[in-house]
């Protein structure tokens, strides 16, 4: 056994009889299907059963971590939670930074699996000698993410890796998610209510196992290569200019293929929340519920947002394991927390522009209460969004809202709003699920306001400005997230230098705006390498922010092939990423999930369009562009569910038994 | 690999105390024994050994020292990205990152409680930046 870049074993834990067991999982599995969400994916395909309960003790929730973590490779410190989502009732993933990951490995594993479900409230455990245990958490229920952190580090070990619940997967929220490291959250697909249902309250890491690495010095001098990108950091205009080039790509008739370099200097700079303004203007950032614009939310109103204005509340840079970007920030927030993360461009969109809610205070207060809670704020604000409309649309009362006026813009309501959800208290309660739950509870006439994909919440980047969003909102395996593709992030990774078959997209050169709209085979070709691609990345627990910097100058293919000794080709690594799309899809065929039911809401795709603003008249094909997309994978065109012969093309001709009875029950 | 107690060994248990895996066991003025799977050759009890009686990974017999004179890691501030991977190589958790809030750059680096800190180096070795060195 070689055992290079992976512990080579992966644990169980059963919390309905508190066993536990170990499984060696053999070198073959790791060439084939990498570990990370490719590890997770073949194991929960295989073990999960089709009518299992997302939120029964059927479902396995897991921890995994990447090939690259702990390996001395930068970026590498993204860790994977992932089982079925209560949420959307397929494949279900989520990802976070800060230093869970290695915490992971340093336990001598790969991955950690929950199946069963506890009778009491418990936490896992795991000592520096490796002993495991169950321990009860009956002290620690109850209590927000930071305090528990906090409180069970003060127990056990200030260096232990901690993953923890809050009262939202407690309470067991379907927009729920699972935090680390004093709030930084893997937010989507409401696996934080699947680790609730399971009364797991945390994870308690404390091994110190060291991984080996195939070529140390080589990862080394891989990582110091890439680190001078990193710091090459010319001096940028200020926030308010980064606004008007928003404005000035939205007038420009020409659009311009980003060089990740440009969007890396703007993180190391501002963080996501650089994007804010800049965002709103171009056309990228949705407001009032998908259906306003940059004119509902002029540059006058937007300032709040201005992510120099963030900045001055910043004490200390935050960087997640591993990374030399450091896109995170520690900020001060006097009255309320002592300190607070500072909050993400999704978080600060979707608890502000998408609400109207035009007071950075109160951004900073819901950031933290609901990352204290473990409640997704991309999906609380698309929440709260929804809910605003239907109240202004006549079809929720204040006696329905506990009389809350929910009026855009209205920022008492907003945060009167999420304390209820975050509580499940009165009108709360009945969104504390998210939008598709809520839609469904108050009537048929909410559906036209319940802007998602596959019941997920959509993120905070308009299809309708780069459609390459929408497709991948449609047709992931875990519809609705923005960390797998779109044309702008094609342009980033820069694949086609290292995989000649792909298209070419020079950085920084000019083409017209209306050719993003175009489905075609190439826009295809492009979305599944992304798919691919990200596969990838997730398997080698890489950040998405660092490979946006471009595969020929963080060379993620060459980094895999150090740490594990593999002699792969960029090609072969996109070949293994298809098989793990195509095994997540088999995933969602395997419990009922439609493919096309994933489809972004109409609104997001631009029907009707738009009547103004950056993204006025703005649409795509979707049909064409999901059908185009599916093929590119060999599966069925219409159906958007693998076949039986792209099972045999990407290398799962062990599962066709199997599957072809999936098929057919489906 | 791993370290391995000779029979020199008394059972004083110095190395007990100190083994950041609890990977030493045997009773008192017995000789120990260093478990194999959790040893990961940090080489601590190889340093507090009074007796001499732990070999390292290639069976060289370990040199006692002072603890006074174990080297400790020293972090060049300019060169440090404040990449953690030190801090997540450290067995004890000795390192953490830690920032002067009135610093222009707001930079953390990574700031060490000798008390917990057993020498391994393990920090010099993993840190990609060469930001590290034991002095």
């Amino acid at each position: 056994m070689r055992r290079r870049g992976y512990a080579g074993k992966v644990l169980f834990v059963n919390l309905s009889n508190g066993s536990y067991h170990e499984e060696v999982i053999a070198d073959e599995i790791y060439e084939r299907y990498l570990s990370g969400i490719g590890l997770a994916a073949k194991i929960l395909y295989e073990r999960i059963p089709p009518h299992a309960d997302p939120l029964g003790p059927e479902n396995i929730l897991g921890f995994v971590s990447g090939i690259l973590t702990g390996s001395g490779a930068v970026f590498s410190g993204r860790w994977m939670v992932v089982g079925k989502s209560p949420l959307t009732g397929g494949w279900g993933d989520a990802n976070a930074g800060g230093d869970f990951a290695p915490a992971i490995k340093r336990c001598g594993y790969d991955a950690i699996f929950f199946t069963g479900t506890s009778s009491h409230p418990v936490y896992l455990h795991i000592a520096n000698n490796g002993s495991i245990a169950l321990r009860d958490a009956s002290e620690y229920w109850g209590k927000d993410a930071v305090e528990a952190e906090d409180a069970l580090k003060a127990t056990h070990s200030s260096r232990a890796g901690v993953a923890v619940i809050g009262t939202a997967g407690e309470n067991a929220s379907l927009i729920s998610g699972i935090c680390n490291d004093r709030g930084r959250i893997a937010a989507r697909s409401g696996l934080g209510a699947v680790m609730g249902s399971k009364k797991l309250k945390a994870l308690v890491l404390e091994g110190a196992y060291r991984i080996a690495v195939h070529n140390h010095e080589g990862i080394k001098e891989i990582s110091r290569s890439v680190n001078r990108y990193v710091a090459f950091q010319p001096p940028l205009f200020s926030g308010k200019y980064a606004a008007l080039l928003g404005s000035f790509m939205r007038l420009n008739p020409l659009q311009m293929a980003m060089d990740g370099m440009v969007y890396k200097m703007l993180l190391k700079r501002w963080g996501t929340s650089s994007m804010n303004q800049m965002s709103i203007e171009m056309g990228d950032s949705p407001v009032k519920n998908w259906a306003g614009s940059n004119e509902d939310l002029d540059l006058k109103q937007s300032s709040v947002y201005d992510p120099d204005v963030i900045l001055q509340r910043e004490k200390l840079k935050y960087h997640c394991n591993s990374c030399p970007l450091g896109c995170g920030g520690i900020c001060s927030m006097p009255n309320h927390f002592q300190e607070t993360h500072k909050p993400e461009y999704e978080s600060i969109m979707a608890l502000g522009g998408l609400c109207m809610n035009k007071d950075m205070e109160s951004i900073f207060y819901l950031n933290e209460m609901l990352n204290r809670a473990g409640m997704d704020t991309i999906s609380a604000g698309a929440t709260v969004a929804f809910a605003i409309e239907c109240f202004e649309n006549g079809l929720l009362t204040k006696e329905q809202t506990d009389g809350l006026v929910l009026q855009w813009g209205n920022t008492g309501a907003v945060v009167a709003l999420i304390q209820k959800m975050i509580k499940r208290e009165g009108f709360g309660d009945l969104l504390a699920d998210g939008v598709a739950v809520a839609s469904k509870r108050i009537g048929e006439m909410a559906n036209s306001y319940a802007i998602t994909a596959g019941k997920q919440e959509l993120p905070m980047h308009d299809g309708r400005n780069d459609p390459g969003f929408n497709l991948h909102y449609s047709v992931e395996a875990a519809p609705g997230k923005h960390t797998i593709g779109a044309q702008l992030y094609y342009e980033m990774f820069q694949l086609h230098r290292v995989v000649p078959d792909l298209p070419k997209v020079t950085p920084l050169s000019l083409y017209r705006k209306g050719q993003k709209y175009i489905a075609s085979r190439e826009k295809a070709q492009m979305a599944a390498a992304c798919s691919s691609f990200m596969n990838v990345v997730n398997s080698a627990g890489l950040c998405l922010f660092g490979t946006f910097i471009g595969v020929h100058r963080v060379p993620v293919f060459k980094m895999l092939n150090e740490v594990t000794g593999w002699h792969n080709s960029p090609k072969e690594y996109l070949q293994i990423g298809a098989r793990l799309q195509t095994l997540k899809q088999m995933f969602n065929v395997k419990h009922g999930i439609e493919p096309l039911s994933l489809r972004v809401h109409s609104r997001a795709e631009g029907i009707p369009p738009l009547g103004g603003g950056a993204n006025k008249g703005r649409g795509a094909d979707m049909g064409k562009m999901m059908a185009d997309y599916w093929r590119e994978f060999a599966w069925d065109t219409a159906t958007g569910k693998p076949t039986l012969d792209s099972l045999v093309l990407h290398g799962l001709a062990s599962y066709l038994e199997d599957y072809r009875e999936e098929l057919e029950k489906a | 690999m791993a370290f391995r107690v000779e029979s020199r060994c008394n059972g004083c248990a110095a190395c007990v105390a100190f083994c950041p895996v609890a990977a030493i066991g045997g009773l008192k003025k017995e000789k120990h024994n260093i478990d194999n799977k959790l040893c990961i050759s940090c080489g601590v009890c190889g340093r507090i050994c009074p007796h001499g009686a732990i070999s390292d990974d290639f069976g060289i017999p370990c040199r006692h020292q002072k603890r006074s004179l174990w080297q400790k890691p020293v972090c060049f501030t300019e060169v440090c990205v404040s990449c953690g991977i030190c801090v997540s190589a450290c067995p004890t958790g000795a390192l953490r990152l830690s920032g002067d809030e009135s610093s222009k750059d707001k930079k953390r680096i990574p700031s060490l409680e000798t008390k917990k800190c057993i020498a391994c180096g393990f920090c010099v070795a993993d840190c990609p930046f060469e930001a590290l060195f034991m002095e």
